[in-house]
């Protein structure tokens, strides 16, 4: 008996919930990748934060929405949104055509672009077509990734994570790393173990935008989202999470 | 005295195993049914929906080739390092003795996906292993443990007098060990070392943290790209389960061969 009272209970709670969930504000759940900072990570505190983070929370507060914060593999992170595990992505993705065929985007929301890392013992290489015959590491599935593969000679390597890249490269197995640009800043220029090793050579090669990523046809989200990214960016708030993250 | 004079029949005794298994017979067993079937469903598969099919058993193949020498690389150190553990194990030397239960407890308490991780980027900072062969040593490191203990198994399941009678014979432990108890353990670690080498084939999987491009690595790269994950993972499945039905039945031929020359 009194399990059913409480299944009872628990009933009309869920149709009280499902009444009034028009009116009040919806809760979206997002994933993200938490390894690729400082667009997107794990600190200290097991608190999931980055430029995406406070950019998506500053979204959600714009246009009224609870978000709930999903921490996802990046490979089989469209695969997840595919299956209806979460309701968008927000990490680091580029817009791209392939992408845009088989998921909806926001609006971009920042730019970016692919740059090369190098060993600081490397004294002549400029672009990734100068290590040609050797292993060049980028996280699987990117955007860095495909850009890698583009270049005849050079052996792509795929990594679950851009973080063990980095260490692969620290070990001298590879001999270059692409990634986004504010990523490759982090690793190379701020984390105290690869500085004296790491150097960024060149300019970022590609322009790309990032954006927020929806199952195919989920206008309505799309809508949202982009009415809290028009507010955000009319407040100059994305100015100030730039500052704050990326140096 | 039994009343019933039925139950003093005489009782044959026969070759092979005491309970046979007679489901391991006739034209369509397990083995058959799933091996052929998973080739038929590849085949299907690729000509019936060539894309993303046919493309997906195109990207793979190399995929394939890492996963097999990582897979027979890592099975031939880790039968020598069994064989050494297991014959460790069973040694009177305390010191010997010590080290090789240390090295059993340690790894086997110890999941293979963080041995892995812990042997490429931990030794990798002090020593230039190729990717490759770190990954071939982690596995055959993991797996020389169960193996030794399958070795340990073996070789106590021969009957003492064995040992005992050729001593009487004049030969040396040492030559005892090697001529009459290790060819007879052999055939009984034969069935658990399938057993293994089967589990070790599927655990390479765990390689592709590394960024070594085994099959698994392979089509997760190609369905990191195209989205289509379904597809490739029913691929890389059907691959798994045609390599290691293969071996499992190339083991089970080596051990026919083996009690035939009883």
């Amino acid at each position: 008996m009194k399990l059913l009272r409480t299944l009872s209970a628990a009933a009309a709670l869920l149709a009280a919930l499902s009444l009034t969930a028009f009116a009040a504000p919806k809760s979206i759940k997002v994933a993200t990748d938490a390894t690729w900072p400082p667009m997107e990570m794990v600190d200290t505190n097991k608190q999931i934060v980055g430029y995406d983070i406070d950019f998506l929370k500053a979204v959600a507060k714009e246009a009224g929405v609870a978000v709930e914060i999903k921490n996802t593999a990046w490979d089989g992170i469209f695969a997840g949104l595919d299956s209806g595990q979460y309701d968008a992505i927000i990490s680091s993705v580029t817009i791209t055509k392939e992408r845009q065929a088989k998921y909806d985007f926001t609006e971009p929301y920042t730019s970016i672009g692919q740059i090369l890392v190098v060993p600081k013992t490397n004294k002549t290489a400029k672009v990734i077509a100068d290590l040609k015959g050797k292993k060049v590491g980028a996280q699987i599935g990117t955007t860095g990734a495909m850009e890698i593969k583009k270049v005849a000679g050079v052996e792509l390597k795929t990594y679950d994570e851009i973080g063990l890249a980095f260490e692969d490269m620290a070990a001298g197995r590879i001999f270059g790393v692409v990634c986004d640009e504010p990523v490759a800043a982090h690793f190379a220029l701020q984390k105290k173990e690869y500085k004296d090793k790491f150097k960024i050579v060149g300019k970022s090669f590609t322009k790309e935008a990032y954006g927020m990523v929806v199952k195919k046809g989920n206008k309505d989200l799309v809508a949202l989202l982009n009415k809290g990214i028009k507010a955000v960016k009319a407040k100059k708030l994305d100015a100030k999470i730039h500052t704050k993250w990326v140096k | 005295m039994p009343k019933n004079p039925a139950s003093h029949a005489p009782i044959e005794v026969g070759d092979g195993a005491a309970i046979p298994n007679k489901n391991d017979a006739g034209l369509f067993t397990a083995w058959r049914i799933a091996f052929f079937g998973a080739i038929f469903v590849s085949l299907y598969l690729a000509f019936a929906k060539p894309d993303p099919y046919y493309e997906i058993f195109k990207f793979v193949p190399d995929g394939v080739l890492v996963t097999f020498k990582v897979t027979l690389g890592a099975i031939l150190l880790a039968t020598c390092i069994g064989l050494i553990t297991g014959l460790g194990r069973i040694s009177d030397n305390r010191f010997i003795n010590g080290a090789a239960s240390l090295y059993v407890e340690v790894i086997r308490g110890i999941p293979l996906l963080v041995q892995i991780f812990y042997i490429y980027y931990a030794l990798g900072r002090f020593v230039k292993i190729p990717d490759m062969l770190s990954a071939i040593i982690a596995m055959a490191v993991c797996y020389g443990a169960y193996m030794g203990e399958v070795f340990r198994a073996g070789i106590q399941s021969i009957p003492k007098g064995q040992m005992e009678a050729a001593l009487s014979l004049g030969m040396s432990r040492r030559q005892a060990m090697r001529q009459v108890i290790l060819p007879q353990a052999f055939k009984v670690v034969l069935p658990p070392i399938g057993n293994e080498f089967i589990a070790l084939l599927k655990d390479s999987s765990l390689v592709s943290i590394l960024a070594v491009s085994d099959l698994l690595r392979r089509g997760r790269e190609y369905a990191s790209e195209t989205f289509s994950y379904f597809e490739t993972y029913t691929v890389i499945a059907l691959i798994y389960l045609v390599m290691t039905l293969f071996f499992s039945k190339l083991i089970g031929i080596m051990e026919e061969r083996l009690n035939a020359g009883k």
